[in-house]
């Protein structure tokens, strides 16, 4: 399978992340739905990215090299036009000239804007637990108030239930201020990232975060993937 | 085939019919003394066999050079030697046929020596070998109050009540700590369990061991740390709804919880993710050695409620008020009486105070026979799963507890009810006795009674659920 040739590939190449756009696949090829995006090589090709994918969209840095992209200044949002576009390429491209060590920028990823209540999903593997799922309301104040709920994997249907419904900020997804997200699709998420992790266990860690909520279903939008590095 | 054998061994641990004491003294100084003063003080039915090669008699009790010189079968052996004659001895507990030891003995991998590490992992593989059950080295002991055996060097452990609450700990000091609190609080322990260092028996083999004795309905754990969590969960599963599991599990703390991090920016301590584990395996979580006993104590004596609609019925209204922020808190609903209630308490009480939920019944204070009435209706009243009852004493309501008493033993069965009954000591003491050895708890506060009562609701809630995972 398409996925288990991702991952050797990685490993293969003496890599403990995959690419960001490997990740995404990744996920996709998992049944999990993720922003539409694009890699563009330089300006021409972002500008003919975005107007596919359909403004507005975000753009981020392309690199094997950058794991923090919104700290290192790779990463704008809800870019409007195509002034918005050329504008954050050259921006990105001046940030990453700034960044220490020198890294290898390989171009931008242009990515649909996504809207919906922001959550964050994580897995992670712990010495005696072994792998353990996260669940966590997403946003600005997500280290503040680290308002999150944990399992062991695998976790059954009702498991993902109680995470959702454990953390304080549930009533955001359930409805507030005429904004909600979509409880039935998160449960779907973190059921099916328990499925992933158990198939491949050599996955040690994904971050996904944000995770767009919305009615209509939810949707990762930034991802990450460490695996075990033999 | 293994399974049964560790049961056996277990059940050599529990219900020994005979106990060697290796390293037996009567010298005040040494815990072989005290460990054989735990025995015969405890009333334990079993032969007792103190090995000590310089004795002839400890304690009145011909003992014995080595296990050699025992000429009968022996159980389980209590061995309270140096460290490094401790190998030998199970060596010897292996060739005599004994089935289980308590290794009372520290100076294993809780040192910082790193000898300690190398012994322990020594003993381990020849309990592993031998498929004797080692319950730890650097332990307590163990008592079962039922038998009754107090195999540990503290006899007082014998003055706590019987009960049906099995404690597995895994600190000694915990341990004393919650038995004497217990010896306080009225609590029966069935099994105190000190597991130690964990060398061949974990958390996991006791709630196995546990949720199959007869004499135990609760168990309570303590935790700092375990290595093989997984094994725990899976034993908490299985018997999932069927006997409550409380863990105390400390290490909330930044500094004592430093493990596993999510790169996210720290998001995941190791505490968080036991607290998910525990739910996950229908554990139920308390926050401090007071709730461990109160709720155990709760789910020891009560029936479980229905529901979760709880009436606050308070003599003064402050401690109702404290209760219901509890309460509500914990999930559970001071729901409104059915309209046959609400009119009989608005006949008792006069219109002073509050007389919906949480009553007031202050007003009533010096008419016991209105309290009973009022306490009588929220009884019978089927909007109601469960009572929180308060009284604090004042001489002219010093008849209240008395009158309430009868009503309260004649109907403990129906719905839960648990009491802050307080009184300056010496009133009182005599009804509350009664009324918790008929199953109604009482409790110092009204915040912890109403504590213990959301923790009987999460246990009812987790053994509806359990059935429903069965068959989903």
């Amino acid at each position: 399978m398409r996925i288990r040739e991702i991952l050797m590939k990685a490993r293969a190449e003496g890599r403990d992340s995959l690419l960001y756009t490997e990740s995404k696949e990744l996920l996709e090829l998992w049944g999990i739905p993720t922003a539409p995006c694009k890699v563009a090589r330089n300006k021409e090709e972002a500008l003919r990215a975005a107007r596919s994918i359909g403004f507005p969209v975000v753009m981020k840095v392309f690199s094997p090299d950058v794991i923090h992209k919104t700290d290192a200044g790779g990463v704008f949002t809800d870019l409007r036009g195509e002034g918005d576009v050329i504008s954050a390429f050259e921006s990105i491209e001046n940030n990453m000239e700034k960044v220490a060590p020198p890294i290898r920028m390989e171009g931008v990823v242009i990515e649909k804007m996504c809207s919906g209540v922001e959550v964050i999903v994580g897995v992670t593997r712990d010495p005696q637990f072994g792998h353990v799922i996260l669940f966590g309301m997403g946003g600005t104040f997500v280290e503040l108030f680290k308002d999150t709920s944990f399992r062991v994997i695998p976790i059954e249907s009702p498991d993902a239930r109680e995470m959702i419904e454990e953390v304080k900020g549930f009533p955001l997804l359930e409805e507030y201020r005429g904004k909600k997200g979509n409880i039935e699709s998160l449960k779907d998420l973190l059921l099916k990232v328990s499925e992933l992790t158990v198939k491949y266990p050599q996955i040690i860690e994904m971050d996904m975060n944000p995770v767009f909520s919305s009615p209509v279903g939810s949707t990762v939008a930034d991802v990450r993937v460490l695996i075990e590095r033999q | 085939m293994r399974m049964e054998k560790g049961l056996a061994g277990l059940e050599a641990i529990f219900r020994p019919r005979s106990v060697a004491v290796i390293g037996a003294s009567d010298n005040p100084g040494k815990l072989g003394f005290h460990v054989m003063k735990s025995l015969t003080q405890g009333g334990y039915p079993g032969k007792i066999f103190p090995v000590n090669p310089g004795k002839s008699e400890i304690l009145g009790i011909k003992t014995f050079v080595s296990l050699f010189h025992i000429p009968e079968e022996v159980d389980l052996s209590v061995i309270v030697l140096p460290a490094e004659q401790v190998p030998k001895t199970i060596r010897e507990c292996e060739s005599r046929g004994v089935h289980a030891i308590i290794l009372i003995t520290a100076g294993f991998k809780e040192i910082e020596d790193k000898r300690g590490a190398e012994l322990q992992r020594e003993i381990t593989d020849l309990a592993n070998q031998s498929g004797i059950k080692i319950i730890g080295p650097n332990t307590f002991g163990v008592i079962n109050l039922h038998l009754p055996l107090n195999a540990s060097f503290t006899p007082e452990f014998s003055w706590a009540e019987r009960g049906r609450v099995s404690l597995v700990s895994q600190s000694g000091g915990m341990s004393h700590l919650m038995a004497f609190l217990s010896m306080k609080c009225r609590l029966g322990f069935s099994k105190v369990i000190g597991l130690g260092n964990r060398c061949n028996v974990d958390f996991a083999d006791m709630v196995e061991y546990l949720m199959e004795d007869p004499e135990t309905d609760v168990i309570a754990l303590y935790l700092e740390g375990i290595d093989h969590p997984r094994r725990l969960m899976e034993a908490a599963k299985r018997g999932r709804g069927k006997k409550p599991i409380l863990a105390y599990k400390v290490g909330r703390s930044r500094t004592s919880d430093r493990a596993s991090h999510f790169h996210t920016g720290s998001l995941a301590g190791k505490h968080e993710i036991y607290e998910g584990a525990f739910k996950q395996a229908g554990v139920l979580t308390v926050e401090s050695s007071e709730e461990l006993l109160d709720s155990s104590k709760a789910l020891a004596l009560c029936p479980l409620p229905k529901g979760r609609r709880v009436a606050v019925l308070s003599g003064q209204a402050g401690p109702g008020m404290a209760a219901s922020d509890v309460c509500e808190e914990g999930g559970l609903s001071l729901s409104p009486f059915s309209a046959e209630t609400q009119r009989r308490i608005e006949e008792l009480l006069p219109p002073l105070a509050i007389r919906t939920n949480p009553v007031d019944m202050g007003p009533a204070w010096y008419d016991s026979d209105a309290i009973k009435g009022i306490v009588q209706s929220v009884l019978d009243d089927r909007n109601i799963d469960a009572i929180l009852l308060f009284i604090m004493f004042a001489s002219a309501n010093k008849a209240s507890v008395g009158i309430l008493s009868d009503l309260l033993l004649e109907r403990r069965r129906d719905k839960p009810i648990l009491s802050c009954f307080s009184a300056p000591g010496g009133i009182w003491e005599e009804e509350i006795k009664r009324l918790e050895q008929s199953g109604i708890p009482n409790y110092p506060t009204p915040e912890r009674a109403a504590r213990a009562l959301v923790n009987l609701v999460k246990f009812k809630k987790l053994k509806e659920k359990g059935n429903t995972r069965e068959n989903p």
